[in-house]
C-alpha cells in the first residue's frame, strides 16, 4: 500500500520529464499556427499563384499556356527596361544625396549642445508623414508657377523648371521627394550609430592632437560603416520597389512621357489596367531577380554578413 | 497523452473559432434574410462605385444634406417584399482592380461596371441581359439615345449584346469662361465649334488681358489624359480610332492622317496653354472668380453644375459640343452600367434591381443627391434638370451623339500608350509621327495579346 503512492510519483516524474516537454512544444506550435497560416494564405499562396500566372496568358480568370513567352515579352520590351532605367536613377541618386547627407546631418545634431530632441522631431516628421499625403503636397511645391520651390529659385536668380511637367526634371522632382521623406530615418540611424561609437576613441585622438575634422573622418566614419551598408541595402530595396508617389503623381504610366515609371508601376500598368496578368506575373519574377542580386551585390561590396 | 491530445484538441477548436469570429465567416443569406414575402430569403448583393455612402451626409462642397443609399435599400427593399438588398460601395480610386477582385471571388448579383469592355462578357463572368428584357417586354426607349448600344459587348461566343444597362451617364464637352471672352472682345464659341474656331480664339486670348492686365491663358486641356482629345480630333474629320470589337478583327488607325492632324492641332493650342499641362497643373484658377483660362477641352460633368451654382458662375460659363463627324456622332461614350452577374442565385431579383435602376425614383435620387447624370428620357421633364436647362440641355445633346460602341481599348494599353506618347509629342521628346506609328504597333500587339488570353 506504501509502495503504490511511490509508484505514481515516479510515473509523474516520468510524465513530468518526457511528456510536458512534447505537449507543451506541440501547444506552441498551435498557437504559431494563425501566423503561419496567414503567412501561408497572403505570401506563399500569392508568390506560386504569381509563378504560375506568369507562365499563362491570363487577364485575370482562365487563360492559355505560354510557357516563357510572358518573360520573353518583359525581356525585349522597351517600357521594361525604361521603367528599371527610372528605377535604379530615382533609386541611385537619392542614396547617394541622403546618406551622406542624413549622416551630416546626424554628426551636426550629435555635436551641438541643446534642441538635440528638438532637431531630431523636426527632421523626422517627414518620415512618418504618409507617402502618399507627402506626394500630393510636392505637386504644389513643384508646380512651375505657383510653387514655392521655383519661388525661391526665381529670387536667387536661377532658372525655374517646369518639374512634373517636363520629362527631363520629372525624376528630379520624385528624388527630392524621396530625399525629403527618407532623410529624416537615415539622420535617426545614423545617430544611433554615432551615440554608440565609444568617447575614449575621440578623448585619446584628442590626446594625440586630431582636429575634429581628422576625428570625423578616421573614428566616425569608419565606426559607421557597418550603418551605412544597413542604409544602403534596405534603400535599395525599398527604391527598387518604388510606387506610392509614383503613381500619386505620374499615375501608372509614369506621366509625362512615362519619364518617373518605375518597375512596379509596369508591373501595376499590366496587372490591373491592362489585365494582362502573365506579363505583370513575369515582370514581378523579373524583379525578385534583379532586387535578389542587386542585394547579392550590395552585400558582398560592404561586406555586410546576414 | 489523453490530457495532452484533450489540450491539443480544445486549443484547435478555440483558434478555429478565433479565426472565424476574426474573419467574420458569416453567411449573409441566414443571419438577414426575410422569411416572408414573394422573394423571401434573397439577398441581393450589388456593387456601386463613387462617393456614395449608406448613411446621410453633407456634401463638402455645397454644405447641403446628402441623403444615403439607404434610401434605396428601403424603397427597392418595399417594392420586393422579403427581398434584403446589401449595397457594397468603393471609391473610383482604384475600382478597376477592386471590381476584378469581387467578380473573380463571386462576390455580388450585380455590378456596377464602367470597365464592362475589359472582358468580363468574353470570358463569361456576365449574364445576357436580352431574355430578361424580352421576358418583361421591359422597353428600352426610356433610355436616352444611344445609352444602351453604347455598353453593348462581345460575350464568349463572339457575338455582341446587352450585358449592361446604362445606370448614369458621362459625356465630354467644351466649357469656357465668356467674361474672358468679352474682356479680349471675342465672339462666344459656337454650339458646335470647329478645331480652327477653338485654336483662333484660344491664340486671340493668350496674354495680358485688356481689361485686367493679367496673364490669361487661351486653353487649357488635360495633358495627363489627351487620348480622347486626338481621337475626337481624328472624329472631327471623319476619320476614327479604327474599328471592331473582338480582337481578331480589331483595326486600329492611330497612326492616320487624321489622327496625326489632330495631334499637331494639340501641339498648336499647347502654345496658348499654361505651362503644367502635362502633370495637370495652371488650372488652378478655373471655376473660381480669378478664372485666367478662356477654353477648357474635354470637360466631364461630375460635379460640376454644384461647383458652379456653389461659386456663383451661373452667367460666366458657357457650354460647347465636342467634335462630331459628318453623321453626327463622336466623342467619348462613357459612364455606367449595371451587369449582372453570371454565377448570380438570384437572377431574376437582379434583374429586378436593373430595372428598378431605370425608375425615375432610382434616377432622380442619383442626380439629386450625388449630381450622377441621368440616363432616361423623362429626367428632361424634372423640375430639378429644367432648373440647370443651360447645361442640361447641351449634356443631354453630348449624351446621345457619343462614339458608339464605346472604344474597345478604352481600359487597355492603347488608352495608356496613346496617353504617354501624346505627352511625348507634346514635351517634345518625340516627333507626332512617331509617337503614332508607336502608338499603333503597340495597340496591335495588344490586341493579339489579348486574343491569346480567351
Amino acid at each position: 500500500m506504501r509502495s503504490k503512492p511511490n509508484r505514481t510519483k515516479a510515473q509523474s516524474e516520468i510524465a513530468l520529464g518526457t511528456l510536458r516537454p512534447k505537449r507543451s512544444s506541440l501547444i506552441w506550435y498551435v498557437f504559431l499556427a494563425p501566423a503561419f497560416l496567414g503567412i501561408l494564405c497572403f505570401m506563399v499562396y500569392p508568390i506560386l499563384e504569381s509563378l504560375r500566372l506568369s507562365l499563362f496568358n491570363s487577364s485575370g480568370t482562365g487563360g492559355t499556356w505560354a510557357g516563357l513567352a510572358n518573360y520573353k515579352t518583359v525581356l525585349s520590351s522597351s517600357e521594361f527596361w525604361h521603367s528599371v532605367y527610372n528605377t535604379f536613377y530615382i533609386g541611385f541618386f537619392q542614396m547617394i544625396i541622403t546618406i551622406p547627407l542624413g549622416f551630416i546631418f546626424a554628426s551636426m545634431i550629435n555635436s551641438v549642445a541643446f534642441a538635440k530632441n528638438f532637431f531630431k522631431v523636426i527632421f523626422f516628421l517627414p518620415n512618418v508623414t504618409a507617402i502618399v499625403a507627402a506626394a500630393m503636397i510636392f505637386t504644389f511645391v513643384l508646380h512651375p508657377d505657383m510653387g514655392i520651390l521655383n519661388y525661391f529659385l526665381d529670387k536667387v536668380g536661377l532658372p525655374t523648371p517646369l518639374w512634373l511637367s517636363n520629362p527631363g526634371t520629372a525624376k528630379w522632382a520624385i528624388i527630392l521627394l524621396g530625399v525629403w521623406h527618407w532623410i529624416g530615418f537615415v539622420i535617426i540611424i545614423c545617430l544611433a550609430n554615432l551615440q554608440a561609437i565609444s568617447p575614449e576613441l575621440y578623448e585619446a585622438s584628442t590626446i594625440d592632437g586630431a582636429s575634429g575634422l581628422q576625428q570625423w573622418l578616421f573614428i566616425t566614419i569608419p565606426n559607421m560603416m557597418g550603418t551605412f551598408a544597413f542604409l544602403l541595402i534596405t534603400g535599395w530595396i525599398g527604391a527598387l520597389q518604388r510606387f506610392n508617389e509614383v503613381y500619386v503623381i505620374g499615375g501608372p504610366t509614369g506621366s509625362p512621357n512615362r519619364s518617373i515609371q518605375t518597375v512596379v508601376a509596369y508591373i501595376y500598368e499590366h496587372g490591373f489596367t491592362g489585365f494582362q496578368f502573365g506579363i505583370a506575373s513575369a515582370a514581378t519574377y523579373v524583379l525578385f531577380v534583379i532586387i535578389l542580386i542587386f542585394t547579392m551585390f550590395n552585400l558582398k561590396l560592404t561586406k555586410m554578413k546576414l | 497523452m489523453k490530457t495532452s491530445r484533450k489540450a491539443l484538441a480544445s486549443s484547435l477548436v478555440m483558434l478555429l473559432v478565433a479565426l472565424y469570429l476574426l474573419t467574420g465567416c458569416s453567411s449573409s443569406e441566414g443571419a438577414t434574410s426575410k422569411k416572408t414575402g414573394k422573394w423571401a430569403g434573397q439577398t441581393l448583393t450589388v456593387q456601386m462605385i463613387g462617393t456614395f455612402k449608406m448613411q446621410d451626409s453633407t456634401d463638402p462642397i455645397t454644405g447641403q444634406k446628402v441623403k444615403g443609399l439607404n434610401t434605396l435599400k428601403e424603397e427597392f427593399e418595399k417594392q420586393h417584399p422579403g427581398a434584403t438588398l446589401k449595397i457594397v460601395t468603393m471609391p473610383w480610386d482604384g475600382y478597376i482592380q477592386k471590381t476584378k477582385t469581387m467578380v473573380t471571388g463571386n462576390q455580388a448579383d450585380v455590378y456596377q461596371m464602367p470597365g464592362l469592355d475589359s472582358g468580363y462578357a468574353r470570358e463569361g463572368d456576365l449574364e445576357p441581359l436580352q431574355p430578361f428584357i424580352d421576358k418583361d417586354h421591359f422597353d428600352l426607349n426610356k433610355y436616352v439615345d444611344n445609352q444602351v448600344e453604347g455598353w453593348e459587348t462581345i460575350g464568349p461566343d463572339g457575338k455582341k449584346r446587352i450585358y449592361g444597362l446604362p445606370v448614369f451617364g458621362d459625356t465630354r464637352f467644351i466649357l469656357y469662361d465668356k467674361k474672358v471672352f468679352k474682356d479680349w472682345g471675342v465672339k462666344d464659341l459656337s454650339a458646335h465649334p470647329t478645331m480652327n474656331e477653338i485654336l483662333e480664339k484660344a491664340k486671340q486670348m493668350t496674354g495680358k488681358n485688356p481689361k485686367t492686365g493679367k496673364q490669361n491663358y487661351g486653353v487649357y486641356f488635360s495633358g495627363k489624359s489627351p487620348e480622347w482629345l486626338i481621337v475626337n480630333a481624328a472624329e472631327a474629320q471623319n476619320g476614327s480610332w479604327g474599328s471592331g470589337q473582338k480582337f481578331d478583327e480589331m483595326k486600329f488607325n492611330f497612326d492616320s492622317p487624321e489622327m496625326l492632324k489632330g495631334l499637331n492641332w494639340l501641339l498648336d493650342l499647347s502654345k496658348y496653354a499654361p505651362k503644367g499641362i502635362t502633370s495637370d497643373q495652371g488650372s488652378e484658377k478655373w471655376l473660381t472668380k480669378d478664372n485666367n483660362i478662356a477654353i477648357m477641352l474635354n470637360q466631364g460633368p461630375g460635379s460640376l453644375i454644384s461647383k458652379i451654382n456653389s461659386q456663383g458662375l451661373q452667367k460666366r460659363i458657357g457650354i460647347a459640343q465636342e467634335f462630331n463627324n459628318d453623321e453626327g456622332k463622336g466623342g467619348l461614350f462613357a459612364g455606367s452600367p449595371f451587369v449582372m452577374a453570371k454565377n448570380s442565385k438570384h437572377k431574376d431579383l437582379a434583374w429586378e434591381w436593373i430595372k428598378f435602376s431605370s425608375t425615375d425614383f432610382f434616377q432622380k435620387y442619383l442626380w439629386e443627391e450625388y449630381n450622377s447624370i441621368p440616363v432616361i428620357k423623362d429626367a428632361k421633364k424634372w423640375k430639378s434638370i429644367k432648373d440647370e436647362s443651360q447645361f442640361m440641355n447641351p449634356i443631354f445633346d453630348a449624351l446621345s451623339t457619343p462614339w458608339t460602341p464605346h472604344y474597345p481599348w478604352v481600359n487597355g494599353e492603347p488608352r495608356l500608350e496613346l496617353e504617354s506618347q501624346v505627352q511625348g509629342a507634346l514635351t517634345g521628346k518625340i516627333s507626332p509621327k512617331a509617337a503614332l506609328e508607336n502608338v499603333e504597333q503597340k495597340s496591335n500587339e495588344w490586341a493579339k495579346q489579348q486574343l491569346n488570353n480567351q
